[in-house]
């Protein structure tokens, strides 16, 4: 036992294994300019896209919460995988994180989300729900959030020949509340996330 | 051409905000309404003319001998049942309840295999009802109780309930909470906030365990009841207790499983109970078009809704008696004139095979399984379609059905109306 201990005194108690624990010469601890750290407010007006939350891999890493000045994003960081994406997928660049703006602007490119609705016309029942559930379609016609009557053809979902249909796909902001509120799983919404590099007016 | 506030004449929702494309005498275009009202609207599969069965043929007959041969069929009779009249509108009801009157016959309608124990209840201890406009613009919590309004009533939950947004709900299905109560997990079950999964057979037990708790005597619950745990019943209560606005709906899996008009009876009491905390109705989820129409006219003629016996001379009721399936069962009726309903697809088989036996008559615009009981069919017009008329919706607001073209068809009122004619001629009355 004595013996031991005298070897690990020996051990520890060198000259050469001192200095080096005390004085160790390392990289100095700075956060390279690359380093992406959680994202942060820039102070641009959240429009309430939600993109940042669409695009998210990490679940429950953000939402978009109500604030007096109007909507905001929030990163829980416990969640948080400091990909990125919401910084990118954001139209408005309310969030920034590293250098993930900057690259964009040099770069020229972007995160764009379009939508695809699928309905299977052998589930539908045509309830409406759907359509009556749908915020865009309450924004353009009060008529059909107030029980199901279309008053105009510039509705973005719609009940026709007793099923659902899409009339303007490019109105839909990927919400997703006709799927939830579908009773039998007939509305399906593909939110679909393109890198696209050239100016917008190009690609349209 | 499109005509619009079309009213679609299948469910019990009677929606009134159709628009249809018509082409001459044919439905191209059908918006707004559910696949049920696009297979009533775009369906073609109408009888031409009347037909009669010879041995085991059928033959086609003219309109006025087929109209004849009923009223002698009807007038040979001793007990005649006529039997139906909830897929028709109410000025052909109305001729229906006085041909049964002047024949002493029996006039039943399909509530006598569906909402007719509701009514027994509605009688016992009254309705505490409303309109579905007041559940879409105040309810805050809607309860669906053995009815599963996704496949029968398609648009009644984003016409008059949750997705709806009402003048007092403004934000539709984010401020009203849905419960469903079932035996299985149907597709509105799916939208529910809240299932509750009963044991078949159990609905009175959990109405009266839900009574206990909102009376506050909570404490008798000790385990589950009929599957539902005591946990699930409370919150139920308290979601009901803390409403502002309350509506129950209630379909056939309370009125025909075991409990009958005692399992709404204790319904309608719970609704009774809830009233001692916040405002709650109770309706029926009534299935045919106009069912509650031939309650309606049935009752204002003879003072009874349905299973009316003039064998007497005077109207009398009394369901288990003079109900159809009984007098079926029974062996009792020598002659039996359907108009808009298909017994033979929902009665017993026992029943079905006195209807085979008998002359039956059929007033019909399609063919049914009730055509391949009957003697005799004529078929009409589509109320709604090529005819019009006025209807009840199952929360009893009369609502003036639509004529959308000239068909070839008379209507129900007119071939009712003949046989009353010839009925009345031979009666001398």
């Amino acid at each position: 036992m004595a013996t031991s201990f005298v070897y690990y005194l020996q051990e520890f108690l060198r000259l050469e294994w001192m200095q080096k624990f005390l004085f160790a010469k390392t990289a100095p601890l700075v956060t390279p300019p690359y380093f992406r750290d959680y994202p942060e407010l820039t102070g641009k007006t959240c429009t309430h896209h939600l993109f940042c939350m669409m695009a998210c891999p990490a679940p429950g890493a953000i939402d978009v919460v109500k604030v007096p000045t109007g909507w905001q994003p929030r990163i829980h960081v416990g969640h948080c995988i400091r990909c990125g994406l919401c910084v990118e997928a954001c139209p408005n660049g309310v969030l920034n994180s590293g250098r993930v703006l900057e690259s964009m602007f040099y770069d020229n490119t972007r995160l764009v989300f379009t939508f695809r609705i699928d309905v299977d016309h052998d589930r539908c029942m045509g309830c409406g729900n759907c359509a009556v559930a749908c915020p865009v379609n309450k924004v353009i016609d009060a008529e059909m959030g107030h029980g199901g009557h279309a008053s105009t053809d510039g509705l973005l979902l719609i009940v026709r020949e007793g099923k659902s249909k899409v009339l303007h796909l490019e109105k839909c902001t990927g919400c997703k509340t006709c799927e939830e509120h579908c009773p039998t799983e007939a509305i399906r919404v593909a939110r679909l996330l393109e890198a696209v590099q050239g100016p917008e007016v190009e690609e349209a | 051409m499109r005509v619009e506030d079309v009213v679609c004449t299948f469910c019990g929702c009677l929606c009134d905000d159709l628009v249809i494309e018509t082409d001459g005498k044919k439905i191209v275009g059908v918006e707004n309404g559910c696949t049920l009202a696009n297979e009533k609207f775009m369906g073609d599969h109408r009888l031409k003319s009347p037909i009669r069965r010879e041995g085991d043929r059928w033959s086609e007959v003219s309109l006025n001998d087929a109209i004849r041969e009923a009223a002698e069929i009807l007038l040979d009779a001793d007990r005649p049942l006529l039997y139906g009249w909830s897929g028709t509108h109410g000025e052909a009801q109305s001729v229906g309840v006085h041909l049964a009157e002047i024949l002493g016959g029996v006039i039943d309608n399909t509530s006598t295999v569906c909402h007719g124990p509701s009514i027994m209840a509605i009688q016992e201890v009254g309705h505490p009802g409303c309109t579905l406009g007041q559940v879409k613009n105040r309810a805050d919590v809607v309860l669906y109780w053995g009815a599963n309004p996704i496949e029968a009533h398609p648009r009644h939950l984003s016409r008059y309930t949750t997705y709806a947004d009402g003048f007092f709900v403004k934000n539709s299905f984010r401020e009203r909470k849905l419960v469903v109560v079932d035996v299985r997990e149907t597709e509105s079950a799916a939208l529910a906030d809240e299932f509750v999964r009963i044991e078949p057979g159990g609905d009175y037990a959990v109405l009266s365990a839900l009574r206990a708790i909102v009376r506050g005597r909570g404490e008798v619950i000790t385990g589950p009841v009929a599957g539902v745990s005591r946990e699930q019943l409370v919150r139920v209560a308290d979601l009901c207790m803390k409403a502002k606005f309350g509506a129950i709906f209630f379909g056939l899996g309370l009125t025909m499983s075991p409990g009958k008009n005692k399992n709404i009876r204790n319904a309608i009491e719970l609704t009774e109970e809830l009233n001692r905390h916040t405002k709650f109705t109770i309706s029926p989820m009534r299935g045919h078009w106009n069912v509650y129409g031939s309650n309606e006219v049935f009752c204002w003629i003879t003072g009874y809704p349905y299973a009316v016996d003039f064998a007497r001379g005077i109207a009398f009721y009394n369901p288990g008696e003079t109900t159809s399936v009984d007098i079926l069962r029974r062996e009792e009726c020598d002659a039996c004139l359907v108009v808009a309903s298909d017994p033979g697809a929902h009665f017993p088989r026992a029943c079905a095979e006195h209807l085979a036996r008998i002359p039956t008559i059929q007033i019909d615009p399609h063919v049914n399984a009730t055509t391949h009981l009957c003697r005799l069919q004529i078929p009409v017009a589509v109320t709604g379609i090529d005819a019009e008329g006025t209807a009840y919706r199952m929360d009893g607001v009369p609502i003036r059905t639509r004529k959308l073209f000239d068909g070839d068809h008379p209507s129900d009122t007119e071939i009712l109306e003949r046989i009353y004619a010839i009925v009345k001629e031979a009666k001398g009355a």
